[in-house]
């Protein structure tokens, strides 16, 4: 026995159920199985033979043996990993000092901050906490605007959820039933590009306006330079390069040194911007060249460009195609490796114009696929020249900024990276990314407290892997099994040792764990109650209902992507973002191809809208916990009006990503073909 | 009524804390066969269950410690500006009428889903000669049962608020916002004084910040205020 009409009841019930404040789990649960049982009625039946039984458990099941939904745990985890290794304070200080010569250098450094450290951890309310803390109170007394200082602190703290790796992303993916590596690589650059609004407009108010943020007092950014350093300046740059590479061969040029492993030490530092770059126009050429090149036959689909050439291709020219097909990939990864490795190298450089830079080379390159050669080189040179420069006007208060950068940022800024890049290039499967990516982080939280002791190990690590993989005698898969084992080694090694001394570390990784296990159950157990909700409404025929009460209403694709949206926007206020994707994302999914809507641009675009959501007055509950950590004599109105102005900046990027739709499928339809 | 709660508490914590600990282990089994397989050739056949057994056992597991620390994810834009006891009240009819049907069936089906699968000696179909899954299918009414049990004790956490008219003390446990110490513990470059006033001040914060509410008392502020008020005299 099915009715619509129980299915429409079944619709009113779930709204006002929600709204009453009970578990949403429980209640769906509880909802799917009452209406699950008149739906199975059958006269003459056991009351305890009721198919719902059979229902309840198969759905139960299936979300239990839900390989999407397998990432979850992992990602979260390494995110509240992340989140204990990484002192963001240090790093607040370090790009801070990177950079002094902004226009107003601090609301610029919380945004990136925010933002970075969103990416690695994803949990909103601590980010806004943290940076009320470390970042609030420095740029009031620097005589900043409230509405600026507040406004960016929650506009930043919740870029997290939005840029992949986001939970809330494998989270669609589960519920649309989309492959989560072609949604990353949707995200990715819809992320940016809205962090490269809000930058775009914090540049161009204190550029429009400077009293609102006014230039930090001198001696509030000095660094402090050991007299050694200083003696190693040559030259009218007052370059260091020079000066510290003599002193290496020759340690009594640097005579207050305390040490010659000091200078080593230095010199290590000094290589890190090099060898970030050679490192990604490295792994490029290995991708492109040598990793693809053998298996032309293996990559999905060519992208639309030769696609047409694909079906007229005699298969002798597959490698050829290939060729073709896998430029564009590398170059956006060049693109975007070589912005977060700019960072720390053009500190100088205005990060705006980093972001729009990656877009116009992005787009560039979708043009001209073909010419990877010249691409490859010339990005090589461009920022060989910069490096170049760069290191020559390296005096020894830009070198210091550099140590402080390759001490807080870089570590986690390269494992987030090799993360992101070996899922989206699909080196790995994904959830093996995942949990590397968890295994990196325990690395850097050992890392951070034992260096000496970790460093060693992972030497001891990386000689065991070359010794296991010599076998293949590949030049890089032995560089990936020393780096395995090296992580192996240096996690285990000073971890175990130093579990039983060390209560910090035991709180650590005890803290990461219960939280990870308990939000991995909140959201799962949401999924078991709306994977029998669902089932049970689609049974009553409400799903049907709905689409042809939707069809019938004539809409255009346009009318119905404002429509959806701005529904989901209103239900952004009272409702959090699991509620919204799991619960009411299912009811627009299977309306999509009607219009012609592609489900990875839909969700994309859910996501970035969900970042207005949290931003609307009264509810968006950033405000209260900047309120909780902020002077009392800021109100929450004011909190409210710095937040509005991101809220309308998020509504264009909504409006840009449907004028153009490329920016947010270009990248899956290179990467994995369309 | 207090001591009953926190013995199921007792439970539901202790099983939910031992299951976290997958986490852990599905971190190693993963990057572990990533080892074997890209270097060592030596792929695991059995190991797409094996993942999705730690996996779907641990949350369903931790569903009953979820419940214990109040962490499922509710609507809670009207409930929050209810009375403690009317809140209770509606809690209280809300077990009885979703959750209860909800569980006790999860369970029941569970029970004859696990009994099938136990009596045909169960594989995974994942592989040919895949490994046993009747272990993992008794999972969902073992989980069940303690989620049924702990909800329990939430019942007589609302039944005792409606007669006191107060929301009994949870146990303490991690929270999200304990990153705060974590983090400000380590800090160079914070002040002493906003660091000690946001570490102690945290909670109340986190707690303050879910209720949508903004702590008037100023406990936490009062030595900041102070400073900030010479700040704002100076210009």
């Amino acid at each position: 026995m099915s009715d619509p009409a129980l299915g429409l009841t079944m619709l009113g019930l779930i709204v006002i159920a929600i709204m009453m404040g009970f578990p949403t789990a429980f209640t769906l649960m509880g909802l799917g199985m009452i209406f699950g049982y008149i739906a199975f009625w059958a006269p003459g039946q056991h009351w305890w033979q009721n198919h719902i039984f059979d229902l309840v458990v198969q759905r139960t099941y299936g979300v239990m043996t839900n390989d999407t939904l397998l990432w979850i745990p992992l990602f979260v985890f390494m995110g509240y990993i992340m989140e204990r290794a990484a002192l963001v304070d240090r790093m607040f200080h370090a790009v801070q000092l990177a950079f002094r010569r902004v226009p107003a250098s601090l609301a610029v450094t919380t945004m990136l901050v925010s933002a970075f450290w969103g990416i690695a951890s994803g949990i909103v309310g601590a980010v806004v906490v943290l940076m009320g803390v470390i970042s609030f109170r420095p740029m009031l007394k620097a005589g900043y605007d409230v509405k600026l200082a507040s406004g960016v602190i929650t506009a930043g703290g919740t870029l997290g959820i939005l840029i992949p790796p986001s939970v809330m992303i494998i989270v669609y993916a589960a519920v649309a039933g989309q492959s989560i590596v072609k949604l990353y690589a949707a995200a990715m650059l819809p992320g940016f590009f809205l962090t490269g609004l809000y930058l775009v407009y914090i540049l161009g108010w204190a550029i429009w306006n400077p009293k609102i943020a006014p230039r930090l007092a001198d001696d509030q950014y000095r660094v402090t330079v050991p007299d050694w350093l200083r003696q190693l300046e040559r030259g009218k740059n007052r370059s260091i390069v020079p000066g510290l590479i003599a002193a290496a061969f020759r340690p009594a040029l640097a005579k207050g040194a305390a040490s010659y492993g000091l200078i080593l030490q230095d010199i290590v530092a000094l290589s890190v911007p090099l060898l970030l770059t050679v490192g990604t126009f490295g792994a490029a050429w290995w991708y492109v060249l040598i990793y693809n090149a053998p298996s032309a036959q293996v990559v999905s689909a060519p992208p639309p460009i030769t696609a047409a050439a694909a079906t007229v291709a005699a298969p002798e020219a597959p490698a050829a195609e290939a060729a073709i097909a896998d430029q564009p990939p590398e170059e956006l990864g060049a693109a975007v490796e070589e912005t977060s490795a700019a960072a720390p190298v053009a500190a100088d450089t205005k990060p705006e114009e980093l972001s729009t830079e990656t877009q116009a080379r992005v787009e560039g390159v979708g043009e001209v696929p073909a010419h990877f050669f010249q691409w490859f080189w010339g990005l090589a040179a461009l920022s060989a020249l910069s490096l170049l420069y760069y290191f020559w006007r390296m005096d020894a208060e830009q070198f210091e900024i550099l140590k402080e950068l390759c001490a807080s940022v870089v570590p986690l800024g390269v494992l987030t990276i090799v993360v992101l890049a070996v899922i989206l290039f699909g080196i790995c499967t994904a959830t093996e990314s995942a949990a590397v990516g968890a295994l990196g982080a325990l690395y850097l939280a050992v890392m951070a407290r034992y260096l000496k002791e970790c460093l060693w190990w992972s030497v001891g690590g990386a000689i065991v892997g070359i010794v296991l993989g010599w076998a293949h005698a590949d030049f890089v898969e032995l560089i990936v099994s020393a780096s395995l084992g090296a992580t192996f080694a240096g996690t285990l090694g000073p971890g175990l040792i130093h579990l039983r001394t060390s209560p910090e570390l035991r709180q650590n990784v005890k803290e990461a764990t219960f939280l990870t296990a308990k939000t991995t159950a909140m959201v799962c157990w949401l999924f078991v109650g709306s994977a029998l909700f669902s089932a049970v409404f689609a049974l009553h025929g409400g799903q049907s209902l709905i689409e042809r009460w939707v069809l019938s209403m004539n809409l255009s694709p346009l009318g119905f992507q404002f429509i959806a949206q701005m529904i989901i926007f209103l239900l952004g206020w009272p409702l959090e973002w699991t509620e919204i994707i799991v619960i009411f994302c299912p009811i627009f999914i299977p309306l999509l191809p009607h219009f012609q809507i592609d489900p990875i641009l839909f969700g994309t675009m859910v996501a970035v809208n969900l970042q207005a959501a949290f931003l609307s007055p009264p509810v968006a509950m950033s405000a209260f916990y900047l309120k909780g950590v902020a002077p009392k004599w800021v109100t929450l109105n004011q909190i409210f009006a710095g937040m509005m102005p991101y809220m309308l900046i998020v509504c264009l990027c909504l409006v840009f990503m449907y004028i153009w739709p490329g920016m947010t499928l270009w990248l899956p339809e290179f990467l994995y073909g369309k | 009524m207090q001591s009953f709660y926190h013995t199921i508490d007792e439970i539901s914590y202790w099983s939910g804390k031992a299951s976290a600990w997958l986490i852990v282990a599905l971190t190693f089994v993963v990057s572990v066969e990533v080892f074997k397989r890209y270097i060592l050739n030596a792929p695991t056949a059995w190991i797409f269950d094996a993942n999705n057994m730690l996996y779907g056992t641990l949350f369903m597991m931790c569903g009953a410690y979820t419940l214990a620390l109040a962490a499922h994810v509710r609507a809670d834009f009207v409930y929050i500006y209810l009375r403690p006891r009317w809140q209770a009240v509606l809690d209280l009819a809300l077990y009885f009428l979703f959750f209860m049907p909800g569980i006790i069936g999860l369970i029941y089906a569970g029970y004859g889903y696990a009994a099938d699968s136990w009596r045909i000696g169960e594989h995974s179909t994942v592989t040919a000669e895949g490994p046993p899954i009747y272990h993992f299918k008794t999972v969902i009414p073992i989980a069940g049962a303690l989620v049924l049990l702990q909800g329990l004790a939430e019942i007589a956490r609302c039944i005792e608020c409606i007669r006191t008219g107060q929301w009994p003390v949870r146990l303490e446990d991690v929270e999200e916002i304990d990153v705060i110490d974590t983090q400000l513990s380590h800090s160079e470059y914070v002040d002493e004084e906003s660091r000690r006033v946001a570490m102690e001040g945290a909670k109340a914060i986190d707690e303050a910040a879910r209720h949508r509410s903004v702590m008037e008392e100023g406990v936490v502020h009062e030595m900041a205020i102070k400073e900030d008020k010479d700040q704002e005299k100076k210009p």
